[in-house]
């Protein structure tokens, strides 16, 4: 067995579990905090109930996401031993920096938040703030780590040629790549919490629980997924822009463009094959698109796949497909974000038969984010290959020198423990759904 | 810009500040979830074992992300090969971290009693596991591992587990297991709490042997008192050690009804434990037990100075802050837990 491949498919399954829980940390624990402070300001039990259910939600899954993400810190060194060699001057700093600034803070203050009761109101809300603010900088670490990975900057290379030195750390934090990113990665999270909120509140509207309560939340989870669904992909062009300048074979697998030229169009319907090296099929053209979701000109000048050499091509079909599966997911989004606005601003109580109707679909729209969000990571991931740092670093030249058959025994073992973690955290997410905020028992 | 020589052993001292305070913060949770598998006697005295560390052991485990992170961005080519060759034991000790962290952070959930069966037990395994790890880890570190030139590794999964590292995992347990009950002791009140004293007197006693044994055979290994002798300044560290450890031992008899004294000395062994141990490093961290020239030193492994003085700085802003905070949390919790109805 091909140990570049094993670490790829272990990392690649790690990475993704522990990327289950981090979208909603991140969205959940904010509103939670808002929650506690305005219980804090107004003393009014609406809100200490409200923190009380969804905090309770936060709680189950910050525990399994924080812990979750202690694998891919373990795989740097004991899979990716080379990489870590190579890139470790610059690459280990974000994530030092995580632990010392974000994961304290997360750490600490989650334990005091989980213990301390409503009586004291302030140091709770103050907990959960910090709480949330950590995730956030824990997300600016982990993206400032890898947009490096995408865009090396603020480096040069050492005299022998074996590894990288940071020349600018400031460059590493103003790297353009970093920060559209960031904005698109928390947009997508705070998408996936807006659509959560929707669904669990909608739930219980549904069964007529709590129903000022979860009107409350309805309304924010509605408002919030408006913005980010429209925003999403307004800004997500820009950034596909950007990835067309500095990342161009990425650029060119994501439209599967084989031949260079000016002035393309864009497919709706494709099918790229990596082995024949073009699309098999390639049917309703709207001109000029293609050029522009690629360079931002109508007529810009894109590379085609055929002009890079074969052993420099990501794998297209993958890419392609990920990318595809992304925005569909999104404009269906759009639609769901708008249909929820046009329902809450007539029926604010939605109780009418449609807003019935539409809380049993989000209900079941609930995965959707996720496998948006999955298959986006996909493409940035994916899309990057053959590189771990793009133009710099070949994964293949990364890899530990580990037995294969360690890594079959590590891979076996985690595949086997995660699924059982998998469906522990769904049957506590259930119950802690359905039980409603009376049963949330508090632990001071 | 400081001196490159400079920043190189200021990061391997903080490299050992940072692991052992870890090993001291994450002693007395590990040693209540060791002890949770079988100390409590029914679901009352369970919360009250969780919750006696719950408001402090996540916070607590951040320290060995930092210690791991930092090694990474201190001494890359260190991390890599520590990662690399200890394989299989890093795989379980993720996997004993994820266990054990989120069966104690759910550990409350108590509408179902076989669920709470499962994170008992998977709280104390993991806790164990960790544990465990750790010791046959270190053990090899001070030992020395099979290194061959240009960083070549002979060893064998089995050969890490040799009878010194046994020892090693098993001075570990009992270290943090006395930790662990003597933290419980003072944060609870009733049966739970008596009980862990008269279990830390037995302990403690069994961490001196042990601890002798342990020591002995250290300092019988070769190439690893080179430093003690070049500088026999440091044989004041584990007499330290020694000296925390008869406190530990006379306060767990004399002071029985104030627990905290006995666990600051607890603490106290374990931090100059840890420091005897890693003194004998420098300059190396993965040291070579076939020619002490093949192990993997700090000088060759060490960031650019751009990194180290941007991270020593860094840490010299933030580990005092978390300290304080860490620190401040402690206060907020200074009552005793007593046994609920459950």
């Amino acid at each position: 067995m091909d140990i570049v491949l094993l670490s790829r498919l272990q990392f690649a399954i790690t990475v993704f579990f522990h990327f289950i829980f981090v979208p909603l940390t991140l969205g959940l624990g904010a509103m939670v905090a808002y929650f506690e402070l305005a219980y804090w300001k107004t003393q009014k039990e609406k809100w200490m109930k409200l923190a009380k259910f969804w905090g309770n939600l936060f709680k189950i899954n910050f525990a399994f996401g924080i812990i979750t993400g202690f694998a891919m810190t373990f795989q740097f060194g004991t899979n990716w031993g080379l990489y870590s060699e190579f890139m470790g001057d610059v690459f280990a700093s974000p994530l030092a920096l995580e632990a010392l600034i974000a994961f304290f803070l997360e750490g600490t203050f989650f334990g005091i938040w989980l213990f301390t009761s409503h009586k004291k109101p302030l140091l709770k809300a103050v907990s959960m703030v910090l709480v949330s603010v950590g995730t956030m900088i824990s997300a600016l670490w982990i993206i400032t780590a890898n947009a490096f990975m995408q865009n090396p900057v603020g480096y040069e290379m050492a005299a022998d040629g074996s590894k990288v030195i940071l020349s600018n750390f400031v460059e590493v934090l103003t790297n353009p790549y970093l920060w559209n990113m960031l904005v698109h990665t928390l947009l997508a999270a705070y998408f996936l919490s807006a659509v959560f909120i929707v669904a669990i509140s909608g739930y219980h509207l549904l069964k007529k629980s709590n129903a000022d309560l979860f009107r409350t939340t309805m309304k924010i989870g509605i408002y919030l997924m408006i913005v980010t669904a429209i925003l999403l992909p307004c800004l997500g062009m820009f950034y596909g822009h950007y990835i067309g300048g500095v990342q161009p074979v990425k650029a060119a697998a994501i439209e599967a463009v084989w031949e260079s030229g000016a002035e393309k169009p864009m497919y709706l319907i494709q099918i790229p094959s990596d082995s024949r090296g073009e699309n098999i099929v390639q049917l309703l053209g709207v001109p000029y698109i293609g050029s522009f979701l690629l360079t931002g000109d109508f007529r810009g000048e894109v590379t085609g796949l055929n002009d890079i050499a074969v052993e420099d091509r990501p794998p297209v079909a993958i890419t392609f497909l990920s990318f595809r599966i992304m925005v569909t997911l999104g404009v269906v989004f759009i639609l769901q974000a708008l249909a929820g606005l046009y329902l809450v601003t007539k029926d604010p109580a939605m109780e009418s038969s449609k807003a019935q109707k539409y809380m049993k679909l989000m209900l079941y729209s609930l995965p959707l984010p996720y496998i948006a969000i999955a298959f986006g990571w996909a493409v940035a991931e994916v899309g990057r290959q053959p590189w771990i740092v793009y133009g710099l670093f070949r994964t293949s030249e990364a890899v530990s020198g580990v037995p294969a058959i360690q890594i079959l025994f590590s891979m076996a073992l985690l595949v086997l423990f995660y699924l059982l973690l998998f469906v522990l955290f769904l049957y506590l997410m259930k119950r802690a759904v359905v039980a409603g905020p009376e049963e949330v028992r508090e632990h001071a | 810009m400081l001196e490159y020589d400079f920043l190189i052993n200021v990061w391997f001292i903080l490299w050992c500040v940072i692991w052992a305070i870890y090993l001291v913060v994450d002693s007395f949770s590990l040693g209540a979830g060791m002890l949770a598998a079988f100390m409590p006697k029914n679901a009352g005295q369970l919360v009250q074992f969780a919750k006696s560390i719950g408001p402090f052991w996540s916070g607590n485990q951040v320290w060995l992300i930092l210690a791991a992170g930092g090694t990474f961005a201190a001494f890359p080519l260190i991390f890599s090969k520590m990662f690399t060759w200890l394989y299989i034991p890093m795989m379980l000790l993720l996997i004993a971290i994820i266990l054990r962290g989120i069966c104690v952070e759910l550990i409350y959930e108590d509408s179902n009693k076989n669920l709470q069966k499962v994170f008992q037990y998977g709280w104390a395994i993991g806790s164990l596991l960790i544990t465990v790890v750790l010791g046959v880890a270190f053990t090899n570190f001070f030992r020395g591992m099979m290194i061959e030139a240009n960083y070549v590794y002979a060893g064998t999964l089995l050969g890490l587990f040799n009878p010194h590292a046994l020892l090693g995992a098993l001075l570990f347990v009992l270290f943090f297991v006395t930790s662990g009950a003597l933290w419980v002791a003072h944060k609870t009140t009733g049966d739970i709490s008596g009980r862990c004293v008269n279990l830390a007197k037995k302990t403690s006693l069994a961490v001196a042997v042990v601890a002798l044994l342990y020591i002995l055979a250290l300092f019988n290994t070769d190439g690893f008192a080179v430093n003690h002798n070049a500088y026999p300044v440091f044989y004041a560290v584990p007499l330290i050690a020694v000296v925390f450890a008869l406190a530990c031992i006379a306060l767990c008899f004399k002071k029985s009804d104030k627990p905290f004294c006995a666990f600051v000395a607890n603490l106290g062994t374990i931090f100059f434990g840890a420091a005897t141990g890693v003194v004998t490093l420098y300059p190396y961290i993965l040291k070579s037990a076939i020619n002490p020239e093949y192990g993997v030193s700090i000088f060759a492994a060490a960031s650019s100075p751009l990194t180290l003085t941007l991270m020593f700085f860094a840490a010299l802003i933030f580990v005092p802050i978390v300290l304080v905070y860490q620190l401040w949390s402690y206060t907020r919790f200074k009552d005793k837990i007593p046994e609920g109805e459950y």
